[in-house]
């Protein structure tokens, strides 16, 4: 070790003692050996003194062997000398320590006699900073009472300053109002209004006063302000604004304003019920459009201009009164319509509809301009709508009651001469004004379509859904009215009672033809036109669903009029049968035909009936038109030419046989069945002056059958029966104008009054007919007598 | 007076018509069944419960009149002549006795004055050789012209109807005692005709006649008018056998009303009727709402209208829209030559009927097809 160290020295060799010393001191004072070397190699282990594990015994052995005695009495000296070292190196650690020792107790020694001063001199601050506290608090609350009284000044004066702000008042008002610089003044004076409310009564009274003059001056102003129309809307609005500061009741200005607005819209209706009634009076077709368009164009149109300026100027016043405008505008607006619909009721052109909607379309857009909050198209749209729908449906009506007038025109001129042609007259009449009549309507509801006004446009699929159904339901009522004006429905209900009221009885009668030839008309004719024509101009529309497609199905109608146009000549069939009817019940019912004189002339009930028949006549040819006659004869029945002819061979035969009573007896029934009798009696009857003229006979010949047996007859009676026959036989004839008509008129008159005959003498004792020849004559006598009376 | 030579040469007769009638209709055929002479009036023998039978007079002024009692042979296909008896004169009208299927009543007239009777058809009738009609009674008490007799249809009793021209007759009968006595009568007042009249099934106490210008309901208790339908031109009324307070009417010219007695002003229902006159119209004993009519158009018309309490409301409609309506009228026989004035319901089969037309020719139908349609 030593000479380990001696070789780590070697290369230090200045300040080896201090080297030294410090190592023995970090030995000493680090006793934790982990850091030593690590465990020596067998001659280190010899060297390494300082280890713990030096086995001296060891090392000795180890040296001795090693070392030659020169070597030991040389490590004899090192060691030696090391030892010494050593020795003094001890020595002087020992002493350093101690003089350490020595100063640390110094040091000990001298603090302790310091720290025996302090506590006073602390106590000693602590005096010093108390009397500096008690200084300063002295110092300010000798202070505080200036302070205060400075703030109180400071106060006073801005309260001064206010005083005078307010003395000054009235004076600046005043000034404000020369210069009219009143958003100043007011913002002054509401300044000032919470002093005038605190002292307004006691100190600033007059003040108060002046200034409040000077306000009232000012409200004065801003309401003439607010209510002159001259001024600019701002102005006026600001007036307003104002207003509303001051706490000036704004509201009732606003209803004020609000009335005034009104009434200016009375004006305005005022004016258009003018103008609708100059319409009204205008009642020149080619005037009345122009008129309506001329009129508005100077007056209405300014006045509503007028009107909607006024909303404007009205809305910028008081923003928050939207509501109560849009109320107005839509009474306006509904006024409007109104008095559309007032006019509708009292029929007007669709010219002049237009021209009244055109007018109220214009004034709506204006007011939407000003007002679009309102909503006023589609307001008005739905106002519209409603008028539109009404205007259709009046038009309806009044083509309803055309036609039923044109219809009852026959009852105005009830005179003889006219009477001629009255039905034939009234059929022209009704059926020009059906046909004219819907094609009017037509016409006019083409006006409504292809109007561009914007209304209209918007409304056009509901227009054309109106129309169609219009007609629709107005063939079905122009249907129910048929029947109604014909009697044949039961007047159950008031109105129809007053309809019925106003017909007489002849007129029904005839009118029932005429109605039916009119529902022919109308399917025939009248329907598919107008279907073609809605077809042309108002398809589309469809804005509604209609389960059965189309509203209006022209097939319906047609199939509607077919069967009325039926049931009304049937009516008509029935009605003048039933007169004979009644008839021929008093004539069988009165004599006791068992005890009947011998015929001298025919019975005047012939005369009736003959009058009866030529009344149907009469009627028949005004109305229906003329069959053909070749048709009837062959289509009828091939067999009839013969059978007619037969008849009348026959005829001729029993009067010449009818002495012999049975022979006449066999004729009789073999007659009957020749003819059997239903085969020809109730075709289908058509609407020709023939057809129904024998139709009507054939009923009447057979209700004549018919009473007779139910009679029984004496000889005279039997022969009262032929005679009578015998003469409407005669003058059937004479009747028949046509020569094709003969065998097609004997064939039906002829049979059936044959089988009067064949009923009359079935029910009779003894029936012997007349000689021929006084039947002839009979015959003559009363020809003669009829012709004499018709001259 | 009637040969038995005359009797085979009838049902001959009575074969070659089915035959006829059966080719003329196609499949489905009325049977038919000839007079000798005119004849209005037939009537079902109700009381007859073994056969559906009829009974039908003849009409003729000059030749003898005969009353022909004919039935439906077992098989349905032939009318078999049961009986033909002689009538003294010729028959205006004849109805069955409803609980008796031997009695009979009948009005006639020798062409100047008129009576009523009810006979008696003899017990052994079929083995006599010309059996002879007994009459129980006369209904002699009246003066101008007879219109009916009229049974009560629901059953037993002793109380018979006759009306003519100007009065109403309540008689009773005694069938053992073979007579008849008048028990009240009513005079109908000034102008009011009398033409016919029914006794209303449900109630035993209440008669409807018919005249010019109205119904009247009688009751029989008082015999003092009790309601009237105001309604012109009434030739024929009948009672609804199933429903209470109906009655269908029968007018010349304006077709067949359905009323409501308690609702006299307005009928309930509307039927079209016929081309001419509707002469009479009877109620279906069995089904509701069929009604048969008959005209002198020489149709007989089948129609299905009831008239219960909920058709009222469909009625109404009928008047709007006729179009929409389901047809009323189910057929119409047109297999006439000449009038038609007699038609009866049978009572056993309900779907037949028997229709007289004047040229005394009797067919019978069944209505059976129709009947599925409904």
């Amino acid at each position: 070790m030593v000479e380990r160290e001696k070789t780590r020295n070697d290369d230090v060799p200045l300040d080896d003692k201090a080297k030294r010393m410090r190592d023995l001191l970090s030995s000493f004072y680090n006793p934790d050996h982990s850091s030593a070397p690590k465990p020596p190699s067998d001659y280190e282990n010899l060297d390494a003194i300082n280890s713990t594990s030096f086995d001296p015994d060891h090392y000795m052995n180890v040296l001795v062997q090693k070392s030659n005695l020169e070597g030991l009495l040389r490590r004899h000296v090192e060691m030696a000398a090391e030892i010494k070292n050593l020795d003094t190196d001890l020595q002087m650690l020992v002493y350093e320590n101690y003089n350490k020792f020595i100063s640390a107790t110094d040091a000990i020694k001298w603090m302790k006699s310091n720290i025996v001063g302090m506590q006073a001199n602390m106590e000693q601050l602590l005096d010093k900073i108390m009397s500096v506290q008690s200084r300063s608090d002295g110092v300010n609350t000798s202070l505080f009472e200036k302070r205060e009284h400075i703030e109180k000044l400071h106060r006073t004066r801005n309260l001064l300053r206010k005083v005078q702000f307010i003395y000054d008042l009235p004076a600046r008002l005043s000034k404000c109002i020369k210069s009219e610089a009143y958003a100043d003044a007011v913002k002054f004076y509401t300044g000032a209004m919470p002093i005038f409310k605190a002292y307004g009564d006691s100190s600033f009274q007059d003040c108060k006063r002046a200034s409040e003059e000077a306000i009232v001056i000012i409200v004065k102003n801003l309401q003439a302000k607010l209510f002159s129309d001259s001024e600019s809307i701002q102005a006026r609005a600001e007036a307003a604004v104002l207003l509303k500061q001051l706490d000036f009741p704004v509201d009732s200005l606003q209803a004020k304003l609000l009335e005034k607005l009104e009434q200016s819209l009375g004006d305005l209706q005022l004016k258009t019920v003018r103008i609708e009634n100059i319409l009204l009076e205008s009642n020149d077709p080619s005037k009345q459009g122009k008129a309506f368009e001329s009129i508005p164009s100077t007056g209405h149109e300014v006045s509503v201009h007028g009107f909607a300026e006024a909303i404007r100027a009205y809305r910028v016043i008081f923003p928050d009164s939207e509501s109560q405008l849009i109320k107005l505008a839509q009474n306006l607006v509904i006024k409007h319509f109104e008095m559309i619909e007032q006019c509708v009721k009292s029929r007007i052109s669709s010219a002049n509809f237009l021209g009244a909607l055109r007018t109220i379309w214009t004034d709506v857009l204006l007011m939407d301009e000003v007002l679009s909050e309102a909503a006023l198209p589609d307001f008005s749209l739905e106002a519209g709508q409603v008028t539109v729908k009404k205007y259709v449906a009046s038009t309806f009506t009044y083509l309803l009651q055309d036609i039923s007038d044109a219809l009852l025109k026959v009852k105005v001129s009830p005179n003889e001469a006219a009477e001629e042609h009255a039905l034939k007259l009234a059929l022209e009449a009704s059926k020009k004004a059906v046909l004219q009549g819907s094609m009017d309507l037509l016409l006019d509801f083409r006006q409504l379509l292809d109007d561009d006004l914007g209304l209209l446009v918007k409304l056009r699929e509901f227009i054309v859904d109106w129309v169609q159904e219009g007609f629709q339901d107005f063939f079905r009522a122009l249907d129910d009215r048929f029947l109604l004006l014909s009697g044949r429905k039961n007047p159950s209900s008031q109105d129809q009672v007053l309809s019925e009221g106003a017909l007489g009885e002849k007129v029904l009668v005839g009118i029932a033809l005429v109605l039916a030839q009119l529902s022919v008309f109308i399917e025939q004719t009248a329907t598919p036109r107008i279907s073609e024509e809605i077809a042309a101009s108002f398809s589309g529309g469809g804005a509604r669903d209609y389960e059965n497609g189309h509203a209006f199905a022209s097939g319906e109608i047609c199939q509607i009029f077919r069967s009325s146009a039926e049931k009304l000549l049937h009516h008509y069939i029935n009605m003048r049968t039933q007169r004979v009817s009644t008839l021929l019940r008093k004539r069988f019912t009165t004599p006791n035909w068992v005890k009947h004189k011998e015929p001298r002339e025919v019975h005047m009930f012939v005369d009736l009936f003959v009058q009866e028949l030529r009344a149907v006549q009469s009627e028949v040819k005004q109305i229906l038109p003329v069959g053909l006659m070749r048709k009837h004869h062959r289509s009828d029945s091939n067999g009839s030419t013969n059978s007619s002819r037969s008849n009348a061979l026959l005829d001729d035969r029993m009067s010449r046989s009818n002495t012999q009573k049975g022979r006449s007896q066999l004729l009789e029934t073999h007659l009957a069945k020749l003819f059997k009798q239903k085969v020809e009696i109730f075709t289908k009857v058509e609407y020709t002056q023939e057809s129904v003229e024998t139709t009507i006979v054939k009923l009447c010949l057979k209700s004549l059958q018919e009473f007779v047996r139910l009679k029984t007859f004496n000889r005279s009676g039997f022969q009262q029966i032929q005679l009578d026959v015998q003469f409407l036989r005669t003058i059937s004839r004479e009747n028949i104008e046509v020569e094709d008509a003969i065998d097609f008129y004997l064939t039906r008159y002829e049979l059936r009054s044959f089988h009067v005959i064949v009923a009359a003498s079935e029910r009779c004792f003894d029936p012997v007919p007349l000689e021929p020849p006084i039947l002839d004559k009979l015959v003559q006598v009363k020809l003669a007598r009829s012709k004499e009376q018709s001259k | 007076m009637v040969s038995f030579h005359r009797f085979v040469s009838i049902k001959k007769k009575v074969k070659s018509w089915s035959s006829g009638a059966a080719t003329m209709q196609g499949g489905y055929s009325g049977i038919g069944y000839g007079l000798k002479y005119q004849s209005r009036c037939i009537s079902d023998v109700k009381a007859d419960t073994d056969h559906t039978s009829f009974i039908t007079g003849t009409l003729s002024l000059r030749e003898e009149n005969e009353v022909h009692l004919i039935r439906i042979s077992s098989g349905g296909t032939e009318l078999i002549c049961e009986g033909l008896f002689s009538h003294p004169n010729e028959i205006w009208d004849l109805a069955s006795c409803p609980f008796d299927q031997r009695i009979f009543s009948t009005v006639f007239s020798n062409g100047e004055s008129y009576g009523a009777a009810i006979w008696q058809i003899p017990e052994l009738y079929g083995q006599l050789n010309s059996p002879q009609l007994e009459r129980i009674a006369s209904l002699d008490e009246h003066v101008g012209k007879i219109n009916c007799v009229l049974w009560w249809p629901s059953g037993r009793h002793d109380k018979l109807i006759s009306i003519d021209d100007e009065n109403l007759f309540l008689w009773t009968l005694d069938c053992s005692k073979k007579a008849a006595k008048v028990q009240s009568k009513q005079s109908s007042g000034m102008l009011h005709y009398l033409s016919g009249g029914a006794w209303d099934p449900h109630d035993i106490n209440a008669v409807a006649t018919t005249c010019e210008s109205s119904v009247q309901f009688w009751d029989l208790r008082t015999m003092k008018k009790t309601n009237a339908i105001e309604r012109a031109h009434i030739r024929n009324a009948n009672y609804d056998m199933k429903n209470n307070h109906i009655l269908v009417t029968a007018e010349d010219e304006s077709g067949i009303h359905i009323w409501d007695i308690r609702k006299p002003k307005i009928p309930v229902k509307e039927l079209p009727g016929h081309t001419h006159w509707t002469w009479t119209v009877t109620c279906n004993p069995e089904y509701d709402g069929l009604i048969l009519s008959a005209g002198t158009d020489s149709t007989v018309n089948l129609w299905m209208a009831p008239a219960s309490a909920e058709d009222e409301a469909t009625s109404e409609s009928i008047a709007e829209s006729p179009t929409q309506q389901a047809d009323p009228l189910l057929n119409s026989y047109s297999d006439y030559e000449d009038s038609v004035y007699g038609l009866a319901w049978s009572s056993r089969e309900p779907w037949i009927f028997a229709s007289l037309s004047y040229d005394g020719r009797v067919v019978v139908e069944s209505v059976k097809p129709f009947l599925s349609r409904k």
